[in-house]
């Protein structure tokens, strides 16, 4: 017999605005099933759980249905109560009355009727419960980092350090992800390699961390503290073993004329190359889609030259397997192009800026490399188009960001302060220089931000004017910056040297394909999503995968560098388990009526079903059906949908309970009908 | 009238019988009825005079092979048109069968006749004339592969309003007996517990209602998406002229527009139903 408990949370005025908790939990009592129903201003609350706990015992209760917000958010909370109480833990559910119910509708009458409703369906649910065991799953001492920026590189040195082994992928050719490129960061002014170098050099050397350059994660299967990975090592066309680093090759390279990407376009480099001088590792890789050789058959120059014989071109990719426990993912950022070529028609470039034609409006991270001591002009500021140096610089913030109509919403956070930085470091070496910023608020929040822009304006004379550019036009060697002033009022026109665009920044290109292989999920523009904003912020929505960095959303060095830290963690604490266990809401296959056509196993995305042998007492193998392995198993339900014979249920959301919830509704409805 | 490929197969079963590489063939011999020919199970070389192939050959023998009672018997040699091949292939494909249990006697084929002597409506859009999966094949070469478009035969019930075909499938469906003789003849409808015998919950009603019938039909005609030969046993089967094939041509039409596949002869190809890729369509989902 059932003996059901209701409890219905007010969630303070969340759900008690709209709904009628005390009708709803009047009603729920007189539900067949329900023995005891009762409401509360906040269940989730310490004496909340108590009341379910103390009901349990007192009213000798078999299953219970917290009618509150979404299970995402306390389903865990109330099963622990509820097996403190002595009950097992799945035979507690959740009705969803904030999100499905009270948030979403104004009706008050209406609402309450359909949070009893929603009760009716869950007591039909947990009517059909019964008792699960969690599944216990060894775990795999070791961690993948995906991406080699200053967040992927801290993530895998804190692991590291903790004892565990680390996989770093990077795709790049060196790890250092974009703080590599930059030249002084604020609010400091540190040299952003002078600090970024030790740990670089740490990663290379560390015994516990294995490096991946040139190379990407291609497929991702298994769960929490069991995935398994596969990476591609891309052909790099040098043997690292052999090549010594001398970088002979580079400089006899006959293909020259290649756009340097780590200077952005602003230089040149050879098909052969170092990406940087500071590279991790310090070896050279060939770019075969401008290799001579790999284009025609001919040249072979580098081949010639090279002392150790370390070039390859018969090199082919790699590869290679890697299991771990614990993935950190830190892809980083990219920026937004002003170019007509989008990656998406929600997109739209700056068509007023003239589409990128003009050469010298740059972006923020081209003019760090024209500070930069290692960048294309040796840290001297010369423009692009004629090398000379600009006398009068204009700074754009908010290019692509909070700019609906261009079809970026978020603001991106770092770009205030780079340019306050930009126009610092642009007044150090040109003082004789005026530096302009168009501006559509000041949003310098952090540690010392503000004094720092305050620094821009008061110390280094930079102009800000409020308000965006409507058009970029060139005219007699100049550019011409057309914007208004909205706090004078009045149209500004400055004739410029040189333009930087503070450019949104926007996730890596086609970076969804990764986040879809390692099954986590993403907002509108790709960045990852936390699973809480609030409470579980460098988690993703997929146990055992964790984030840091740009790749959540823009972000400075020292906010990745501590969510880092705080997604290594995270990691090690999950790793320090000697097993882990398992939701038992797994797939169950019914063996007398499966009739093995195993589309199943074909289907399931975890890859968790496999052929199992139905044999007589002689041993003979009578019919082959599917099993399930409960601990690789996601509880996704593909199978349940592929399976013609009805053979495969999923615990705890069996056949028998979705038809029963369904039933509850169609009941009633047919009675509000009649 | 023995044509050809009768002589052929009566000479193939009786080698393969009296060699004892099969423990029974099963082809087609004359009818009493119709003059239309009808199954027969041989067992032995001589009853094997009895075998005929002409254009009222129209069963499709592989439904047999479902039984386990037939496979009980050992290897079995079976003639197969096109149409039936892409049966026998789905039971492959299905683990159902393997393929050193059968010995397939394929035969070239320009079309079967229904009872009233016309031509049967899926040779109209046969694609499998000359067949490619076999151990024998029989006949000479026909010409006829015709596009499998039924563009032209569904365009009168696509354009249909909503209730309009609500209505015109109401008078389909009303007829039903729920014989389910439709599932008997498929060669592919072969789970020992079929979902409309599953009663915890019983998602189906099994009593001959309107409701019920909706859900029956509707229901088998799901579960062969992606599955279905195309060989008309059911629609041949029913006895109240239930147009089956409309609902399995449809169905094939939408996974060829959605999934660009279709059951052809290779075991190994893979109906969209039994995958899982990211990135499948899914604009119809919200
Ligand atoms: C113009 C400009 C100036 C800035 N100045 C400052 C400053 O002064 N101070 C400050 O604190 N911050 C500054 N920043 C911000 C700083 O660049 C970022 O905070 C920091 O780089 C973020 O690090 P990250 O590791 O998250 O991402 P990234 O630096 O983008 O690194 C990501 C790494 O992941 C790799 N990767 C990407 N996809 C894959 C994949 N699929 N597989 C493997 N590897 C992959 C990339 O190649 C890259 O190496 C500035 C930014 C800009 C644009
Ligand atoms: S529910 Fe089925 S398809 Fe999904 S992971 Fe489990 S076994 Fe695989
Ligand atoms: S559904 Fe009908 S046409 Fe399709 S395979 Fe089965 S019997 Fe043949």
């Amino acid at each position: 017999m059932a003996r059901i408990g209701v409890f219905v949370c007010h969630c303070g005025e969340n759900i008690a605005s709209v709904v009628d908790c005390e009708r709803v939990a009047k009603i729920s009592a007189s539900l067949p099933g329900v023995t005891y129903a009762t409401d509360y201003k906040y269940m989730c609350s310490d004496p909340g759980q108590d009341l379910i706990k103390s009901a349990i015992a007192e009213h000798n209760l078999n299953g219970v249905v917290v009618a509150a917000c979404s299970p995402h958010m306390h389903e865990t909370t109330f099963r622990k109560a509820a097996q403190q109480a002595g009950l097992n833990p799945y035979l507690c559910e959740m009705a969803n009355i904030r999100e499905h119910c009270s948030w979403v509708h104004d009706d008050h009458e209406k609402a309450t009727q359909k949070a009893i409703d929603l009760v009716r369906i869950m007591v039909e649910k947990v009517r059909r419960n019964h008792p699960l065991e969690p599944v216990r799953v060894s775990v795999t001492k070791r961690a993948l980092v995906i991406g080699g920026g200053i967040a992927g590189i801290q993530a895998a040195l804190d692991m590291a350090n903790g004892g565990i082994e680390v996989v770093l992928v990077e795709k790049e050719p060196s790890i250092g992800g974009h703080m590599a490129q930059l030249s002084e960061t604020f609010p400091t002014l540190d040299c952003s390699q002078c600090i970024l170098t030790p740990k670089m050099v740490e990663v290379a050397q560390h015994p516990n961390i294995k490096l991946y350059t040139y190379s990407e994660v291609e497929n991702v299967s298994g769960f929490v503290g069991n995935f398994k990975v596969t990476v591609r090592k891309k052909a790099r066309s040098v043997n690292m073993e052999l090549c010594n680093g001398c970088g002979l090759c580079t400089q006899k390279c006959p293909s020259r004329k290649i756009p340097n990407e780590f200077d952005r376009g602003l230089s040149n480099r050879s098909a052969i190359y170092i990406p940087f001088p500071q590279a991790i590792p310090n070896k050279p890789v060939i770019d075969r889609d401008h290799c001579i050789h790999f284009k025609t058959g001919k040249c072979g120059v580098c081949e010639k030259v090279c002392g150790t014989k370390a070039i390859d071109f018969d090199q082919q990719d790699e590869l290679v397997n890697e299991e771990v426990g614990a993935i950190v993912v830190a892809t980083g950022y990219d920026l937004y192009n002003i170019s007509m070529d989008q990656p998406n028609d929600k997109l739209e470039g700056y068509g007023e800026y003239g589409y990128g034609k003009y050469p010298d409006v740059i972006d923020g991270l081209q003019f760090e490399r024209l500070l930069s001591a290692t960048g294309p002009t040796g840290g001297k500021i010369l423009r692009p188009s004629d090398g000379k140096e600009p006398k009068n610089v204009v700074f754009i913030s908010c290019v692509g960001s909070r700019h609906n109509a261009k079809g970026i919403t978020y603001c991106s956070k770092i770009c205030c302060t780079y340019i306050a930085k930009h126009g610092m470091l642009y007044k150090h070496k040109v003082p004789d220089g005026n530096a302009y910023v168009f501006y559509m608020d000041v949003r310098t929040s952090g540690k010392r931000f503000d004094e720092f822009w305050r620094r821009a304006v008061e110390e280094d004379g930079l102009v800000y004017l409020r308000g965006r550019v409507s058009k970029i036009y060139e005219q007699d060697g100049h550019l011409i910056v057309k914007g208004a002033d909205t706090l004078s009022g009045v149209a500004v026109e400055v004739e410029a040297d040189l333009v930087v665009l503070a450019t949104a920044i926007v996730p890596q290109p086609n970076i969804e394909k990764l986040f879809q292989n390692l099954g986590i999920s993403y907002d509108e523009y790709n960045f990852v999503t936390e699973a809480h904003p609030k409470l579980r912020p460098v988690e993703s929505s997929t146990a055992g995968i964790f984030l840091a960095g740009a790749c959540h959303s823009p972000k400075d060095i020292p906010e990745s560098v501590a969510q880092a830290s705080a997604a290594a963690s995270k990691a090690l604490i999950l790793l320090s388990k000697p097993e882990l266990e398992r939701e038992p809401l797994v797939a169950k296959v019914n063996e007398a009526t499966c009739i093995g056509c195993f589309y199943c196993l074909r289907a399931c995305p975890a890859k968790a079903i496999t052929e199992k042998e139905i044999k007589n007492r002689a041993g003979e193998v009578l019919r082959k059906v599917s099993e399930v392995n409960p601990s690789v198993c996601t509880g996704c339900g593909t199978c349940v949908s592929v399976c013609f014979s009805n053979s495969i249920d999923l615990e705890g959301f069996t056949d028998e309970q979705i038809y029963a919830e369904i039933n509850s509704v169609i009941e009633r409805m047919s009675v509000i009908q009649q | 009238m023995n044509d050809e490929r009768t002589l052929k197969i009566r000479e193939i079963a009786k080698e393969l019988l009296s060699k004892g590489e099969i423990a029974v063939f099963i082809g087609y011999g004359k009818g009493t009825c119709n003059g239309k020919a009808r199954p027969i199970f041989v067992r032995t070389p001589e009853e094997a005079d009895e075998l005929i192939f002409d254009s009222t050959c129209s069963n499709n023998l592989v439904t047999y092979l479902k039984f386990p009672a037939v496979r009980d018997e050992g290897v079995v040699g079976i003639v197969v048109k096109g149409c039936d091949a892409k049966a026998l292939v789905g039971l492959i494909r299905e683990s159902q069968l393997m393929r050193e249990q059968v010995r397939i006697v394929a035969v070239t084929c320009e079309g079967v006749v229904a009872d009233d002597g016309q031509l049967q409506l899926r040779c109209q859009y046969c694609d499998v004339a000359n067949p490619t999966f076999y151990d024998f094949l029989v006949g000479s070469p026909v010409e006829d592969q015709k596009p499998r478009d039924f563009s032209g035969l569904l365009e009168k019930y696509e354009t249909m309003s909503v209730e309009e075909r609500w209505e015109f499938w109401q008078s389909q469906f009303e007829k039903c007996i729920r014989c389910y003789a439709c599932r008997q003849a498929c060669p592919l409808c072969y789970c020992t517990r079929c979902i409309v015998e599953k009663n915890q919950p019983q998602w189906i009603e099994t009593s001959s209602h309107l409701r019920g019938n909706f859900a029956w039909n509707i229901i088998r005609a799901f579960h062969l998406a992606g599955r279905c030969a195309g060989c008309g046993a059911c629609e041949d089967a029913c006895p109240v002229d239930i147009p089956l094939m409309l609902l399995n041509y449809k169905l094939e039409k939408e996974i060829w527009d959605y999934f660009h596949y279709r059951v052809d002869l290779d075991p190994e190809s893979v109906p969209p139903f039994t995958t899982f890729k990211t990135d499948d369509r899914g604009e119809f989902i919200l």
